[in-house]
């Protein structure tokens, strides 16, 4: 199932395989992954309106600035260098939305197992979709078959990314027209956090979320957000000793948890 | 600010994002690491969503010391309770705002 664009030569050609057939593409979404994005999507939308806002407000010419929705694809470093163009030096902005974004390094660990499983054209074109969101719900599915996680990836990145340029060009047309009242923006942390406790399957899965949490809130005023990466940091070190804790525990002959999948 | 020095600005925040995002996927691919580094990459998921949590909800972009108010905060803890027992994204979403609805609507 699913397994048809498996290698054939080059990686080059493999990647253009599934675009060439938009048939075969609607075939291969996976409804359970579009429900699974729709209430993450919510939140996104008052966000991407207020991207295409400061697009057109920015000192970037704004196509230029709405290019950064379809090449960048990461809300927080593209609302940071269309704020930041024109008020510091151009190497100023370009480092300030490379470091907003550098936990995607993270995310990119974090799946390099699951993605040892996939075809090489995958492991070169799904990189490009792996925003907070695809990470949090994909990061729940690493267990599934490779052809049916690559499905529910690539449904999941690929809704993101139509959805995306759509909202932020709805932004720079008709502007912020959800009132700030609605507080659509506290929808993002509520999302997350509903995220997190999904995934806590395990003891330490469960430390690094809570040292993750309180280093990443002390950390909070850190510039660029940097506080995240610190907070994550932290909590991947809590987890891993926590892991090592019960492993060792659990080796003395008592069973403690399930192994992990 | 002129076209082509703007388009080097997205240009070279698009790389580089791409490069942190395949970066690691492209290099593991053939190789495995160290089995307590592998088993401490399950941990990103957990650890990087709380921090991402907490962040957006207690923080602010330019810096400035952690704060919510007792709203958000009820807001959060409601969610986390119905995220908790009945493991779906939508109804957490609508117990956390319609909290804070009301909350505030309430004046506090």
């Amino acid at each position: 199932m699913g397994d048809r664009f498996q290698p054939f030569g080059s990686a080059l050609a493999d990647t253009l395989k599934p675009m060439l057939s938009p048939i075969s593409i609607l075939k291969q979404v996976d409804r359970q992954a579009i429900r699974d994005c729709t209430p993450i999507f919510i939140p996104a939308i008052p966000f991407g309106f207020v991207l295409g806002l400061a697009i057109t407000e920015g000192d970037l010419p704004t196509a230029v600035g709405w290019s950064s929705s379809p090449l960048v694809f990461a809300g927080a470093a593209q609302l940071t260098i269309v704020t930041l163009a024109g008020t510091a030096s151009l190497w100023a902005v370009i480092v300030a939305g490379f470091v907003v974004n550098t936990r995607h390094v993270m995310y990119s660990a974090a799946l390099s197992p699951t993605f040892r499983k996939q075809p090489r054209w995958m492991r070169w074109f799904g990189p490009f979709l792996l925003l907070d969101q695809t990470f949090a719900l994909v990061s729940l599915k690493t267990d599934m078959e490779p052809a049916a996680f690559r499905r529910y990836y690539l449904t999941v990145g690929g809704f993101f990314y139509v959805t995306w340029q759509i909202i932020t060009l709805l932004g720079m047309a008709v502007g912020p027209v959800i009132p700030d009242e609605w507080r659509l923006d506290f929808a993002v942390p509520i999302m997350f956090m509903g995220l997190v406790l999904f995934g806590i399957n395990r003891m330490p899965a469960g430390v690094a979320a809570i040292v993750g949490g309180l280093v990443g809130l002390a950390a909070v005023g850190m510039q660029d957000r940097l506080g995240i990466l610190v907070g994550a940091l932290a909590g991947v070190l809590a987890g891993s000793i926590a892991d090592s804790v019960e492993t060792r525990r659990s080796g003395a002959g008592r069973s403690i948890a399930n192994p992990a999948p | 600010m002129n076209a082509l020095p703007a388009f080097g600005i997205v240009l070279s925040v698009a790389v580089a994002t791409y490069v942190m995002r395949a970066g690691l996927i492209l290099l593991l691919a053939e190789r495995t690491l160290p089995p307590v580094v592998e088993r401490s990459l399950r941990y990103v998921g957990p650890a990087v969503l709380a921090a991402l949590t907490v962040s957006f909800a207690a923080g602010s972009s330019d810096g400035g010391p952690p704060s919510i108010a007792f709203p958000e905060a009820a807001a959060l803890v409601i969610a986390a309770g119905v995220a908790w027992r009945a493991k779906n994204l939508i109804l957490t979403l609508a117990a956390g705002m319609i909290t804070l609805w009301v909350l505030t609507w309430m004046g506090y």
